[in-house]
């Protein structure tokens, strides 16, 4: 049922091209797109196992770079690149997560943001891989990826693709393993769950769909220098999946999309940028730490005959209970 | 060579000294702020402002970045932790700690502008004093206070044993009487006055400089970690390493890669000792 | 729950581009006004809204009132990507004016000239004109190549130097615009002997300097926009007691080094590139610079205390426009580039711009002046000594 709701959702939001959105629009739907695989990887980090990461930009630059220089210095195919760029992501997610996911949480935290800032210097500093301070020009896809149009659908598409895997794995076993892990490791290791080999498979997988988005977004962005990915952008990402939520998909979803058009739509507000981002992350904590999503299913289900209170009427089948009372002892 | 060890040793007690005031935050909450860079940097903007712009002299001004720290100190107290803590989430204050640090940067940044500004001289010198130079002398001058300081606060004075006691075994404390509330704010208050004196002490080597926060709070961060939670000494040990380390690495392969080598180098030490050179392993009961 | 609540997102967003009426003429202005490196953009804002004053008071172009938008990028190369795409695609400019960093502008400049708009440039480095692969892109502001030539020339030519120590800073700029000026140098038959990046928040750089005077270094060449560094080099060569110059960056010669300067007096024998147009000859500036001066003072609050030829630089850029529309006739982006490339000595404010069909670069070496730094003075400077 719910698959089916996300298909007809992904359908219509493929067809906005068709309803008159200019060239601008599709941009920033597909930037909301690439953020978004982004962040879905990220998610299950953040939101379901708990990790504190908020230097998940290093890895979006390093699939960036990965894919600028293959497919812009190298002129090699963009599809290889974006595999490329999408395994390179993985292998740092798991060099970075390794010794890093045995540390507290603050600890952890503090590293992913000492990577970030490490993979910024290299950036600069290895002018020959990344072409230093001037950065690299990122062609785009083949045809008919080429246009706007078609770039949006591509990112919609990978978009789609990974919500339906992280969807998958948040509701199978894994997802509410996850949670356990998140809420109560002490606990969950004692239920036999092996805590750190859970972290470290989710932070490569996010690893990953970093690296595409990165690949993604140099491509969306079509030049890429250093100072593109400054820290600011992981905290964005960040404060995006604990607006949205922790431990659901739409709400990060949710918060992705208004994030991103908030700064488009309301102009002082790109002005004030950070500082309205620090503001929005500390009222969610103190007033609302389970996030906007849950707060809108709440009131959702609220409005929906499921929640309200008077359609959960248990009514006893009195038949079954005078057979089954009626029944001989065995 | 000398230049090089004063330089490094300088920076590094800037590092060390906000290790000492991560130190007494965790003290008494078990929190880890982010928001202990902000507060040196908040003691360098706000000396070199009261200096600058109002005119005061310096002995009216160390005081006053003092309060600043101090206020600022409460203020993280207040809003972003004794709230979220009661909320008994293990990493809420991380986000709220670090939402307050985003949004204090974010203000500076606004106010104050993005340029460095000046710092004032704070002694009489000569500028031609090389390594003898007060820019360095200062910070480390101030870390040897703090320790002092601390560790005669910690050992001989009620309020430093009612600091152990919470955050030995928070719930006994308070079954002994101690307000475990009060106790924690002021364990704030004194963290934000040290992060302030030692922002004013530093200025002179930073400049009054918005984005000084968040490095600061890495590499006091990293001092500590190295140097073990809880420790002075680890503070201090960790702290001038990490100077150190930065300052030949930037000596022997230029400033390139400096971030990476010095941070690096450290988070190697992390793994192979998690609870730091001078830490005590903590055991939890499950 | 996904499905209309998207749908409806979607339809807001498209609803609130309409299309506006057609008989202003729109240009974009990509302008950082927060953010780092803003005191440039600020300035250069104030050039561009003046012009865009004087050009309605006298009717328009073409008779069409001008229309500003201004975009506040905040130095974020992504925002100035969208912002950039915003002005064209739902608000319809033909004419862009910026972006004021050459980080955000690398990105921008080959999207605008896809999509057939008129792009003046105003970032220095080079890789940001090319008329074969942005044909609608000029550029006003001198290139990053001319900053440093006149450097270079100046301190080997003039001063007679010939061991270079060069000081960039970890900054995309930097390191570049240090590597261009070690290439530069090499063209000239010097090799530096000493060159070093420095991160332009290190405090103490007696290291660095002592190394670069080991090397037997008589001039001292620094190229990076970071005023800290800036201030930190001329204190600790002041402080080294260490006579020797500083030739480089404008940035060595702007204002805010004189508040961060150990001693007033370590900023003589310093000279930066700066223009013929802010320079006092016989006490005097130029006659259009002096004009522009004395019209715009009041609206600056009565004093100048930046540096001026980034108002002259901002005012030039949108008069520009309104010259290349004039002169073709039309509105038409390609007609006036026509125009624009077969300009000779364009009497603007900040420089006499000269374009052609196989260089988009306007400002002429002619315009260059190697300036005194200590010589500041309602934002313009007293001549080096030649």
């Amino acid at each position: 049922m719910r698959f089916l709701g996300g298909l007809g959702a992904t359908l219509a939001l493929a067809a906005l091209p068709l309803a008159g959105v200019n060239t601008y629009q599709l941009h920033v739907a597909s930037l909301i797109a690439v953020y978004w695989i982004l962040i879905a990887g990220l998610n299950l980090v953040v939101g379901y196992s708990g990790q504190i990461s908020i230097g998940h930009v290093g890895l979006l630059a390093i699939g960036a770079y990965v894919f600028a220089a293959l497919a812009g210095t190298h002129d090699v195919n963009s599809w290889l690149a974006l595999i490329a760029s999408g395994l390179a992501g993985g292998l740092c997610g798991l060099l970075l997560g390794l010794p890093s996911l045995r540390l507290p949480g603050f600890y952890f935290a503090m590293a992913t943001l000492a990577f970030s800032l490490i993979v910024g210097e290299l950036a600069l500093g290895l002018g020959d891989l990344t072409g230093g301070g001037v950065g690299l020009a990122v062609p785009g896809f083949p045809p008919p990826f080429a246009s706007p149009a078609g770039f949006y659908e591509l990112s919609l598409a990978l978009a789609a693709l990974t919500t339906w895997l992280t969807w998958n794995v948040a509701r199978q076993l894994w997802g509410r393993a996850l949670l356990a892990v998140r809420d109560s490791p002490v606990a969950a290791a004692g239920a036999a769950i092996s805590v750190y080999r859970m972290k470290l498979t989710v932070f490569v997988f996010s690893g990953v769909t970093a690296g595409v988005a990165g690949g993604l977004f140099a491509s969306l962005q079509s030049y890429i220098t250093p100072d593109t990915f400054a820290f600011d952008i992981g905290m964005f990402f960040f404060v995006c999946i604990i607006i949205g939520g922790r431990g659901g998909v739409v709400g990060p979803l949710l918060g992705t999309v208004v994030l991103t058009l908030l700064p488009e739509v309301v102009a002082p507000l790109a002005r004030l940028g950070n500082f309205f981002y620090g503001l929005l992350l500390l009222a969610v904590v103190l007033l609302m730490p389970e996030g906007i999503g849950p707060l809108l299913a709440a009131i959702a289900a609220r409005l929906t005959r499921r929640g309200r209170p008077e359609s959960r009427v248990v009514s006893p089948d009195l038949d079954r209970l005078r057979a089954a009372l009626a029944d001989e002892p065995r | 060579m000398w230049p090089v060890i004063v330089s490094g040793l300088a920076v590094g007690a800037s590092y060390a000294t906000t290790a000492l005031a991560y130190n007494l935050m965790f003290s008494t909450s078990k929190v880890l702020s982010v928001t202990t860079g902000q507060i040196v940097m908040l003691g360098a903007v706000a000396g070199a402002w009261l200096m600058n712009s109002l005119g005061w002299p310096a002995l009216l001004a160390l005081p006053g970045a003092i309060l600043v720290g101090a206020a600022f100190g409460a203020l993280t107290e207040w809003v972003a932790v004794r709230r979220v803590l009661k909320r008994s989430d293990e990493h809420l204050w991380i986000l709220s700690t670090l939402a307050l640090a985003t949004m204090t940067q974010q203000a500076v940044a606004l106010v104050w502008g993005t340029e460095p500004r000046p710092f004032p001289r704070l002694l009489p010198q000569s500028f031609e004093a090389g390594i003898a130079d007060q820019k360095f002398w200062l910070p480390i001058g101030v870390m040897i206070a703090a320790v002092a300081a601390l560790e005669g606060f910690y050992r001989r004075t009620m309020w430093g044993k009612l600091f152990q006691a919470t955050s030995e075994d928070p719930f006994a404390a308070e079954a002994r009487g101690v307000d475990t509330g009060r106790v924690r704010m002021l364990s704030y208050v004194l963290a934000g006055a040290l992060g302030g004196l030692s922002g004013f002490a530093a200025g002179e080597l930073t400049f009054a400089y918005f984005a000084l926060g968040l490095s600061m709070t890495l590499n006091g961060f990293i001092a500590i970690a190295v140097g073990g939670l809880g420790s002075s000494v680890g503070a201090v040990a960790g702290g001038l390493a990490l100077g150190l380390l930065g300052a030949f690495a930037t000596y022997l392969f230029g400033g390139a890669f400096q971030q990476t080598i010095a941070v690096g180098a450290l988070m190697v030490v992390l793994l192979i000792r998690p609870e730091g050179l001078f830490g005590a392993r903590g055991m939890r009961a499950v | 729950m996904r499905s209309p609540l998207g749908l409806a997102a979607a339809l807001s967003f498209v609803l609130a581009t309409a299309a506006e009426a057609d008989d202003v003429v729109r240009i974009g202005w990509l302008s950082s006004l927060t953010g780092p490196l803003s005191s440039a953009a600020i300035a250069e804002n104030q050039g561009v809204r003046y012009a865009v004053d004087e050009i309605n008071k006298s009717g328009g172009i073409l008779g069409h009132p001008v229309e500003l938008l201004t975009r506040d990028t905040a130095g974020d190369p992504v925002k100035a990507v969208n912002m950039a795409q915003q002005l064209v695609f739902s608000d319809n400019v033909k004419f862009v004016i910026g972006p004021v960093n050459s980080g955000e502008s690398l990105a921008t400049v080959p999207a605008l000239s896809k999509a057939g708009v008129l792009n003046i440039v105003i970032g220095s480095l080079e890789q940001l004109t090319d008329p074969a692969k942005y044909p609608l892109a000029f550029r006003t502001i001198n290139t990053n190549t001319q900053w440093i030539s006149t450097a270079n020339r100046y301190a080997i030519d003039t001063l007679k130097r010939s061991k270079v120590a060069i000081i960039g800073d970890t900054s995309g700029y930097g390191a570049s615009s240090a590597k261009t000026a070690e290439a530069l140098l090499k063209q000239m038959g010097v090799t530096p002997v000493y060159s070093v990046l420095i991160d332009a928040n290190k405090t103490d750089l007696s290291d660095e300097l002592n190394k670069a005077k080991a090397a037997g270094a008589d001039v001292v060449m620094p190229w990076t926009a970071a005023t800290g560094l800036c201030a930190r080099i001329l204190n600790t060569r002041g402080d080294m007691g260490w006579n020797v110059p500083i030739v480089g960056h404008p940035a060595v010669m702007a204002l805010p080094i004189k508040a961060l300067l150990n001693k007033s007096e370590y900023w003589k024998n310093v000279y930066a590139s700066g223009y013929v147009s802010t320079t006092f000859q016989d006490g005097k500036l130029p006659e259009r610079t002096q004009a522009l001066v004395d019209v715009i003072k009041p609206a600056l609050g009565g004093k100048i205390d930046f540096t001026f030829w980034w108002v002259a630089l901002g005012y030039d850029s949108m008069k520009v426009i309104a010259y290349g529309a004039e002169q073709a006739k039309s509105l038409d982006p390609d007609k006036i580039k026509t125009v624009l490339e077969h300009t000779s000595n364009y009497p603007g404010v900040y420089g006499a711009y000269s374009w052609t069909p196989e260089q988009h670069n306007g400002f002429p070496d002619s315009g260059m002046r190697m300036n005194a730094a200590d010589t500041f003075q309602d934002g313009s400077y007293q001549p080096a000594p030649y």
